[in-house]
């Protein structure tokens, strides 16, 4: 799916002894994770916990303040060569090769659906209107919302608003897709929708990070499971063992609040 | 009131139309211009604009119009009248128009800007791809106001003797001796342009209203 | 500095300049708001004066200032109607900024939910009463904002009646650079003044905001 493919053996991203605080309080500490081509990983942890800060430093909307990120094997927020932080263009080149959903869907209301989905395709990779459009007509096939091209976001239920968030984050070819806690801003009959397609996603073989509260969704889909408490990954095993026999006791009190 | 009273009547529609018009074109994007300056916050220069807009907006378009062209001769500028109107209606309605962009900048959300800064694109090709659109978007509905009020206010510029469509009712009743029907024509012009106005206003603020989600 | 000293010799204009303006706005400020508050009163109910009295408003809404004050002091005459330059501009003054403090109240008046009118009535309020002590107190705290700009949109129209002849700031400006040739130094400190007296105004108005805060209101 990916157009500049990258050698298999290097790792979608990889995260080695990130930190950052907000002042004095110090929301990660010392994050180690590999996350390899087509594999689901799923961060669980309580609200606070810093999920939701580790995705965001993941394409550098926070900035850590130590530690490396590397997308498909290029460092993120840092220009080697010259031995400076990135500018914005550079940084704009690499966010490019990850995708993000997030919990507000955040679309953009003065495009319509199919724009939306276009928009970035044309004016960041610069792609001629009629191949993106080609693409955006097949992903939000997708996504199922083919009959909604031109309707604009504000007519769309919230399921269909994450939906057409998510064939705008597959419109870029990423090398990996955050989500953000996707279907936590969902009434509850939407979230079925909304998780089926990240499903089929992960089938197709995409590389996902995701930060749910979806314990489900965690169970059946994800390759790796990680559990953050205090800015720490405290847990960190393929789902099986995660949710049947865990290492740590606050994981176990977590999954019996949970269950 | 004759061919000729309606002719004139006419060219005075037409002169404010044409003053305020210039004013209007120059002011929506000098405003737009001091906006953009002013969410720099550059030291000195932004308490500067601050007291611009201040004095812009308590004074009144006549006592700013005579004071242009009476005082700029005296610093050994010669502004003939109607440049000297184009000028005080500009700065007058830019002081409003920079306070409606502005307005339009700070409501903006931080999250159209990840979203658009996630997918790979860069500050400019935000700006002009998502923030300018939707702030043209968002602001129409009271620039076209302020345009409106602009209009209203226009025949201040009759007392540096422009013939303007107020002004002209003068001209008019000095060779009919018959004041009323003149005024009320120039009335019914001021009504037209107006509404036409207050209507693009109303379909501005439907257009707006669907950015909100 | 000899223009300086001119200015403090003609002080006596500026004056009387001065207090005209402030007896035209605050004279005409307060009838145009009680004016206002009767139409809206007025409007409450479906009559045909109500829908006569909403045409004219929106009629006021379409005419610049002073095509009204020339209506009344220039063509009324033709009718055998004449009055002075004051009387014309303050009656202006008065029926314009009437209806657009008319305007604001009721477009706060039409999105007002109708649950505090039903509580009233179920305790037996008449309707002058209900209007008066539960409708009008509500929509001025709301519209504070609004109300404000038009107070201050009023203050810079009496400066229109310098055109026809009125002897208010503005024309004490003219009369003093047309007698000693100093139109900057004279314009400086009629502007200056309009200045000082609109940030009176929104300070005035800041703290008629605190009322409205202590009780909960947003600001619309």
């Amino acid at each position: 799916m990916s157009e500049y493919t990258s050698p298999a053996n290097v790792p979608a991203v990889s995260i080695k002894r990130m930190s950052k605080s907000f002042g004095d309080i110090e929301v990660l500490r010392d994050i180690d994770l590999v996350v390899n081509k087509g594999e689901v990983v799923s961060v669980l942890g309580s609200s606070g916990s810093g999920k939701s800060t580790m995705l965001r430093c993941i394409n550098w909307l926070e900035e850590p303040d130590r530690g490396t990120i590397h997308i498909a094997g290029q460092r993120i927020g840092i220009n080697e060569q010259a031995g400076r932080k990135m500018n914005n263009k550079e940084l704009a080149t690499l966010r490019a090769k990850t995708g993000m959903v997030f919990q507000g869907f955040n679309l953009w209301p003065h495009l319509s659906v199919i724009q939306n989905v276009m928009e970035a395709p044309i004016y960041v990779k610069g792609m001629p209107k009629e191949q993106a459009r080609v693409i955006a007509i097949e992903l939000l096939e997708k996504v199922g919302l083919a009959d909604k091209h031109d309707a604009f976001p504000f007519t769309l239920s919230g399921g269909q608003k994450q939906r057409v968030a998510i064939a705008r984050a597959l419109a870029m070819s990423p090398e990996v897709i955050l989500f953000d806690e996707p279907t936590s801003a969902l009434d509850p009959e939407r979230v079925g929708e909304v998780l089926t397609v990240m499903k089929n996603l992960s089938k197709e073989g995409y590389t996902m990070i995701v930060v749910t509260h979806e314990m489900e969704f965690a169970r059946a889909v994800s390759d790796q499971v990680v559990f953050l408490e205090k800015g720490l990954i405290i847990e960190k095993a393929p789902p099986a063992k995660f949710f049947s026999n865990p290492e740590t006791e606050r994981v176990r009190k977590f999954l019996e609040i949970s269950a | 009131m004759n061919g000729q009273a309606w002719l004139l009547l006419l060219e005075g529609a037409w002169t404010t139309l044409w003053i305020s018009g210039t004013a209007i074109a120059i002011g929506v994007i000098f405003g737009l211009g001091i906006a953009l300056v002013r969410m720099a916050r550059i030291p000195f220069v932004d308490q500067l604009l601050v007291l611009y807009i201040s004095l812009a907006r308590a004074t009144p378009l006549v006592t700013f119009v005579l004071f242009l062209f009476l005082s700029a001769p005296t610093f050994g500028i010669n502004m003939n009248r109607n440049t000297a109107a184009i000028v005080a209606m500009t700065l007058n309605t830019a002081a409003f128009n920079a306070e409606i962009w502005r307005a339009a900048f700070l409501s903006f959300s931080r999250e159209q800007k990840e979203a658009a800064l996630a997918c790979g694109m860069t500050s400019r090709v935000f700006f002009r791809r998502i923030m300018l659109p939707q702030m043209i978007s968002s602001s129409l509905p009271g620039l076209v106001n302020e345009m409106s009020f602009l209009i209203k206010g226009s025949p201040a510029i009759a007392v540096i003797g422009i013939v303007d469509l107020t002004r002209v009712t003068n001209r008019i009743s000095a060779v009919t001796y018959e004041p009323l029907p003149p005024i009320l024509a120039a009335a019914l012009l001021y009504m037209l342009i107006i509404s036409i106005l207050l209507k693009l206003q109303a379909m501005a603020e439907k257009k707006a209203n669907r950015l909100a989600m | 500095m000899t223009e300086w000293s001119i200015l403090w010799d003609a002080r006596e204009i500026f004056f009387n300049g001065l207090i005209a303006t402030l007896g035209l706005f605050s004279l005409s400020i307060i009838c145009a708001f009680v004016l206002g508050c009767v139409l809206v009163y007025q409007l409450e109910d479906d009559s045909v004066l109500s829908k006569a009295l909403r045409l004219l408003i929106n009629l006021m809404r379409t005419l610049p200032f002073l095509i009204l004050a020339y209506l009344l002091y220039y063509g009324l005459p033709q009718l055998g109607l004449r009055m002075s330059a004051w009387t014309a501009g303050l009656l202006a003054l008065i029926v314009y900024h009437a209806a657009y403090f008319a305007e604001i109240l009721r477009g706060c008046r039409l999105i007002m939910p109708e649950g505090y009118v039903e509580a009233a009535k179920a305790h037996g309020f008449t309707p002058l009463r209900l209007y008066l002590r539960i409708v009008l107190p509500q929509l001025v705290i709301k519209t504070r904002p609004l109300l404000g700009n038009q107070l201050i949109i009023a203050l810079k129209d009496t400066a229109f009646l310098t055109i026809i002849t009125l002897q208010e700031l503005t024309a004490a400006a003219n009369s003093v650079q047309s007698t000693y040739f100093i139109p900057t130094q004279a314009f400086v400190v009629v502007i200056v003044l309009y200045w000082l007296i609109s940030i009176c105004l929104e300070l005035a108005l800041k703290r008629a905001a605190r009322f409205g805060a202590k009780r909960g209101f947003d600001y619309v």
